[in-house]
């Protein structure tokens, strides 16, 4: 009990300075290999942070919610991903329209926002602050990755940052949802992924190419 | 005692930068599956250079002379500044880290007009390329250093890792992750390595630090080949000092500072693992992508010290 109840509690209070790290290589990576690896390396902090509040809290479906999502996207989804870019035979560039430094200046005003937004309604929630404020920053980063890389692949992938930043913050103010609920959310983001895979099968065949930016003429 | 003791800091900063090199370029060689050179082999071409003739330019002046003198000097500075084993420093408290920074800036700048002394085209190419880097990785430097200072309301380099010492190993808080990767940057592009710079090239078209040795011979450049060994002494105790501390002996006993001493070399030697599967695995960024890399080093530094308000430990 000892050893693994410690280190339950820095897991819970310290695991969330990773995810910012990761948020911040994430503005940075110019590959898309090395954008999927870093969004796996996020699920796997977030399904450490889960399996702390299981044990934490005595919550068994929690633990398995914690395998769920070590499979489906620590495993899963970043494979299906690299399937997906050797498929499509696309350049590795994220095409990014803002340089590097300039992304790094927006995820550290946007992790401020989150902290400033969380700042202030710090005690009503039993949740430590730097976890919260990293799940809405999660929130923040996914949208920017959306609206700034021009490759459709990176899309879906800011699609799923946003998704691992609304999960935990939905598991840091409520301790877990019911398990149905979550197994229903990740039936949704596998069907998602699916969708969007097909989607982009369609895009690369008939524009040949997935620069997002250059989809302005029709084709029937 | 204590001054024994910070002397043999300071000797230790200074005599066993030739063998971090050779213990990098060792690493790096079995990275690459060659056998590579003799760990000593930085000193043997120390001594061969200091035996040698200093030969300079007919056209270059006593700047050219001085230059690497005034380098060396800097940087045995520097080294003064950083604890080692010990939490003390020949100069601890005599200066703050702003010193620290401006010296090194100050040898660089030495360099910088040592080279363009020399008068050839090389030379003056390697200087303005420095001097955009190091004017580059000042800001980042500074403010990464700023933030710790501000965590442990300390200016100078003790105080701070006497302050570090007496943290919590398992509570790191962001601040010291984000000015932990940073510092890290920063160092890389000041000492000079691979993502910055190539430390092994001669080619014209890259070379920043390496182009501006190339009129230099005999000693001064002995000088200069030591100097720049001891920057990345330096600068991974500096790292080791401020992010990983502990084990660091406080006292004075005979037996806390053998087990510091001991530990300072494995986490040096960890260092040294990590810059040399870095400096295989990386390729070195266009000249113009450099100010990106520390765009983003100051970006991250940046968000170190405004993440000083919220986490107040």
């Amino acid at each position: 009990m000892g050893l693994v109840g410690i280190a339950t509690e820095k897991i819970l209070s310290s695991f969330s300075v990773f995810l910012f790290l990761t948020i911040i290589l994430l503005a940075v990576a110019r590959r898309i290999s090395t954008s999927v690896l870093l969004f796996s390396l996020q699920s796997a902090i977030i399904t450490a942070e889960v399996l702390a509040t299981g044990f934490q809290e005595k919550l068994a479906s929690a633990y398995l919610v914690g395998i769920l999502i070590f499979v489906i996207k620590v495993v899963a989804i970043p494979r299906a991903f690299f399937v997906l870019t050797k498929r499509l035979k696309t350049v590795h560039d994220v095409k990014a329209s803002t340089t590097p430094s300039q992304s790094v200046f927006v995820v550290a005003v946007m992790i401020y926002l989150s902290y400033a937004a969380v700042h202030s309604y710090g005690g009503a929630v039993r949740a430590p602050g730097d976890s919260l404020a990293a799940a809405i920053a999660l929130i923040l980063t996914g949208a920017f990755l959306m609206v700034s890389r021009k490759k459709a692949v990176m899309q879906v992938l800011g699609l799923l940052v946003m998704e691992n930043g609304i999960f935990l913050a939905a598991l840091l103010t409520t301790f877990g949802m019911p398990l149905v609920i979550e197994i229903g959310i990740f039936f949704d983001i596998l069907m998602g992924l699916l969708l969007m895979g097909i989607f982009m099968f369609r895009i690369s065949d008939t524009f040949e190419h997935l620069d997002v930016s250059k989809l302005r003429r029709l084709r029937g | 005692m204590k001054i024994m003791v910070d002397i043999l800091q300071l000797l230790l900063l200074i005599l066993g930068a030739p063998l971090v090199r050779g213990i990098i370029a060792r690493f790096k060689a079995r990275l690459q599956k060659r056998r590579g050179a003799s760990i000593w082999r930085p000193y043997v071409e120390l001594f061969k250079l200091l035996r040698k003739e200093d030969l300079t330019p007919p056209t270059s002046s006593a700047v050219f002379r001085l230059a690497p003198v005034l380098l060396f000097g800097c940087t045995v500075c520097v080294a003064a500044f950083i604890p080692v084993a010990h939490v003390s420093a020949l100069l601890g408290s005599r200066g703050d880290f702003f010193l620290l920074v401006y010296l090194l800036g100050l040898g660089r700048f030495s360099l910088s007009l040592g080279a363009l002394d020399g008068g050839s085209a090389f030379g003056g190419m390697g200087a303005s390329r420095e001097a955009l880097i190091s004017s580059l990785a000042e800001v980042p430097f500074l403010m990464g250093l700023v933030a710790l200072a501000i965590l442990s309301s300390r200016a100078d380099i003790t105080g701070m890792v006497a302050w570090t010492l007496h943290q919590n190993i398992f509570n790191i808080s962001t601040v010291h992750i984000l000015a932990f990767t940073s510092l890290a940057m920063v160092v890389l592009a000041e000492t000079g390595r691979m993502p910055v710079d190539n430390p092994t090239t001669h080619l014209e078209l890259t070379m920043i630090h390496e182009g501006m040795l190339l009129e230099y011979s005999g000693p001064s450049l002995a000088l200069i080949e030591w100097a720049s060994a001891i920057k990345l002494h330096a600068m991974l105790a500096l790292l080791i000092a401020l992010f990983g501390p502990w084990g660091m002996a406080a006292g004075g006993s005979g037996w806390g500072l053998a087990t510091a001493l001991l530990l300072y070399c494995a986490k040096v030697t960890v260092l040294m693992v990590l810059l040399s599967v870095i400096e295989s695995a990386a390729a070195k960024l266009r000249m113009y992508l450099v100010p990106d890399f520390l765009g983003v080093a100051s970006a991250v530094s940046a968000l170190a010290v405004i993440f000083t308000m919220w986490v107040k430990r």
